[in-house]
């Protein structure tokens, strides 16, 4: 079965997330064709773009480790948005927002995890459907225009710095950080690890996999509804048009992070999504058009893939 | 009703599916649609349905040979576009049509490469081919616009003997579709791949003697080249290139596959629920215009019954 092409590269060199590659070569790209960027407040901008995306990302990772996939990401992030910027909910303190957005995120985490877990529903169908349906509905409460303004305290938020770096990328990592204590250190962790190797294996040997497929899909979407105040808080106005990007992306960057529907770290993931912010620094400085971009995406995403394919080919 | 009974038995563990709930669904809405509008059963009406119907029918089909091996194609939206774009290039069209199909033998080809030889997993495969499609679409045409030769718009519009020429195109497509699933050696063979890896035994059809990744690679194949087919219909009728045209039929081709009684894990399902299925998705957006419901609620509408036909089948696997 193995391809002959990778018998003469050593097995631990194969487990190394594709991220970690991409992002040193990136980085020398950068460094040397455009060493004026490579400054702290110049990346620190750069980095902050991306940190909606590396939470997202955090929730990808928990449900791609059980097998499954979330796409519903997108819906999260309209509804959130229309929510705290189309004055619907009035002059509320910023705490209302808070919860007002978990809720969401954790209904449409419900929706999701009895669809996948409880129905069987293919999680690609499942999570899209949601999405389309959140969509639909979102745009038609707003008629199809941008629905307002953000709050203030939220640009106000997004544009403070804790020492040299920007709150955002901070918060990100601290995220970032307790979820790698919360997979290594709990036994929801060494479940999911579990499910992700061997579904069958997991059930026999008493892991509750339905549940925590379900709980994986409901923290999914809670960490999105997070992914998607740091978004809000990005922009001055409220949108309607987000699109997919944005979860397709966090599937790339989880890919490119080395966690392919079973196995995978946080860290991986992680640089996978500093390899996309390096990327499109690259291919914005040297001029790439967006249709350009848009193909670098996809053939970033399906070499990740490939990458990882002939890797566990094996099994 | 004893009727009803045993109709209901032999289908119970057909390998062809619930084909026959989108028809009964299918008359009802034919029904109440002629009953409660004055628009709906006219000539120029009943005209326009076909003419809407046909693209997602035709993808429908190819969508369906894939969803028949457990699989599934997410590029066939970006084909849609990509084809629309290359049509609408300035060149004759007997360099164009060639170029079109082969554009779509080969994402198809690249689709089933990837998932067969190197492993990757068919949504993974299919939806990173659709960003590179999409962007290689609006490489050649950013914003829509252009113009699609004539011939193609006649092909597609035309009519003879006062009959639009879409109903002989329709016929002949839906029977070569019926050839390839139904009336084949290699249609049997996608069910026994199907049949194997829906019940969890992936190997099952190569350990009967199938040549599996063959079959898998060309199913991958028909799906771009009927996604073509479509798109050279749409660009016929909107005579220009778009590369947006595409998008929403990734999803309308699996709903319409899935309402059709087609199991999305595989090994059940069959030509003609594909074809009730992609009816009964014209004729309720139709219903919906009609109805001037909002064009955002009808994409809500259309995600509630994805959901709503998928949760109602029956999976054993879990997540994927």
């Amino acid at each position: 079965m193995s391809p002959a092409t990778l018998k003469f590269a050593p097995r631990h060199l194969t487990r190394i997330p594709p991220a970690y590659l991409v992002f040193v070569v990136l980085f020398a790209t950068l460094w040397f064709a455009k060493p004026h960027l490579m400054h702290i407040n110049v990346m620190g901008v750069f980095i902050r773009q991306v940190a909606p995306l590396g939470i997202l990302v955090l929730g990808q990772l928990l449900v791609m480790r059980v097998r499954s996939i979330d796409l519903s990401g997108a819906g999260v992030l309209l509804v959130v948005n229309y929510l705290v910027s189309s004055g619907i909910l009035g002059d509320v303190p910023p705490v209302v927002h808070l919860f007002i957005a978990l809720a969401v995120g954790l209904v449409v985490g419900i929706i999701n995890g009895y669809l996948v877990g409880k129905r069987r529903v293919s999680a690609v169908i499942a999570t899209l459907a949601v999405t389309v349906i959140l969509t639909g509905f979102i745009q038609f409460l707003a008629s199809g225009k941008p629905p307002g303004d953000m709050p203030d305290y939220m640009n106000t938020l997004y544009n403070t710095k804790i020492w040299a770096l920007p709150t955002p990328v901070l918060f990100w990592v601290f995220l970032t950080v307790m979820m790698s204590i919360f997979l290594s250190r709990f036994v929801f962790g060494r479940y999911i690890d579990a499910i992700g190797e061997n579904p069958t294996a997991a059930h026999f040997s008493g892991v509750p996999v339905e549940k925590t497929v379900i709980v994986s899909h409901i923290l999914a979407s809670v960490i999105a509804a997070v992914a998607a105040l740091v978004q809000s808080s990005s922009v001055a106005v409220g949108s309607i048009r987000l699109g997919l990007d944005m979860p397709i992306d966090a599937v790339a960057a989880t890919i490119l992070g080395g966690v392919v529907f079973g196995r995978g770290g946080v860290w991986g993931p992680f640089f996978g999504v500093m390899c996309f912010a390096l990327l499109f620094v690259v291919m914005t400085s040297f001029g790439v058009p967006d249709p350009g971009k848009q193909i670098a995406r996809g053939l970033i995403i399906l070499l990740a893939a490939i990458f990882y394919g002939l890797s566990h080919s094996r099994e | 009703m004893r009727m009803l009974g045993t109709l209901s038995r032999s289908f119970k563990n057909s390998r062809q599916g619930l084909w026959f709930v989108p028809l009964i669904v299918i008359v009802i809405a034919l029904v109440a649609l002629t009953a409660y509008t004055d628009d709906f059963a006219t000539g120029q009406n009943l005209n326009n349905l076909l003419s809407q119907a046909m693209p997602l029918i035709i993808v429908a089909i190819g969508q369906m040979t894939v969803v028949l091996l457990g699989g599934m194609d997410l590029s066939v939206g970006s084909v849609i576009s990509l084809t629309t774009a290359i049509l609408a290039l300035d060149a004759p069209p007997l360099a164009l049509i060639p170029a079109v199909f082969l554009a779509a033998t080969m994402i198809g080809f690249i689709n089933g490469f990837s998932i067969v030889t190197l492993n990757v997993h068919p949504i993974i495969a299919t939806l990173s081919l659709q960003f590179i499609v999409v962007g290689i679409a609006r490489l050649l045409r950013p914003v829509a616009g252009g113009s699609v030769p004539d011939a193609v718009v006649s092909i597609v519009t035309g009519s003879f003997a006062g009959i639009p020429l879409s109903i002989f195109w329709a016929m002949i497509i839906v029977t070569l579709g019926w050839k390839i699933i139904h009336g084949s050696r290699y249609g049997l063979h996608l069910f026994a791949i199907g049949g194997g890896v829906s019940s969890g035994q992936g190997n099952a059809a190569r350990h009967s003697g199938l040549a599996d990744k063959r079959n898998i690679i060309l199913a991958y194949i028909f799906s771009a080249l009927f996604a073509a087919l479509a798109g050279v219909f749409i660009a016929g009728r909107i005579a220009s290139g778009d590369p947006g045209v595409g998008d929403s039929f990734t999803l309308d081709s699996v709903t319409a596959v899935a309402i059709g009684g087609t199991q999305l894990s595989g090994g059940v399902g069959s030509l003609h629920g594909t074809l009730f299925g992609a009816i009964l998705m014209v004729l309720l957006a139709n219903g919906m215009n009609l109805a001037n419901l909002s064009a955002f609620l009808q994409g809500a509408m259309k995600g509630t019954i994805l959901v709503i036909v998928v949760a109602l089948q029956s999976r054993k696997k879990m997540g994927l």
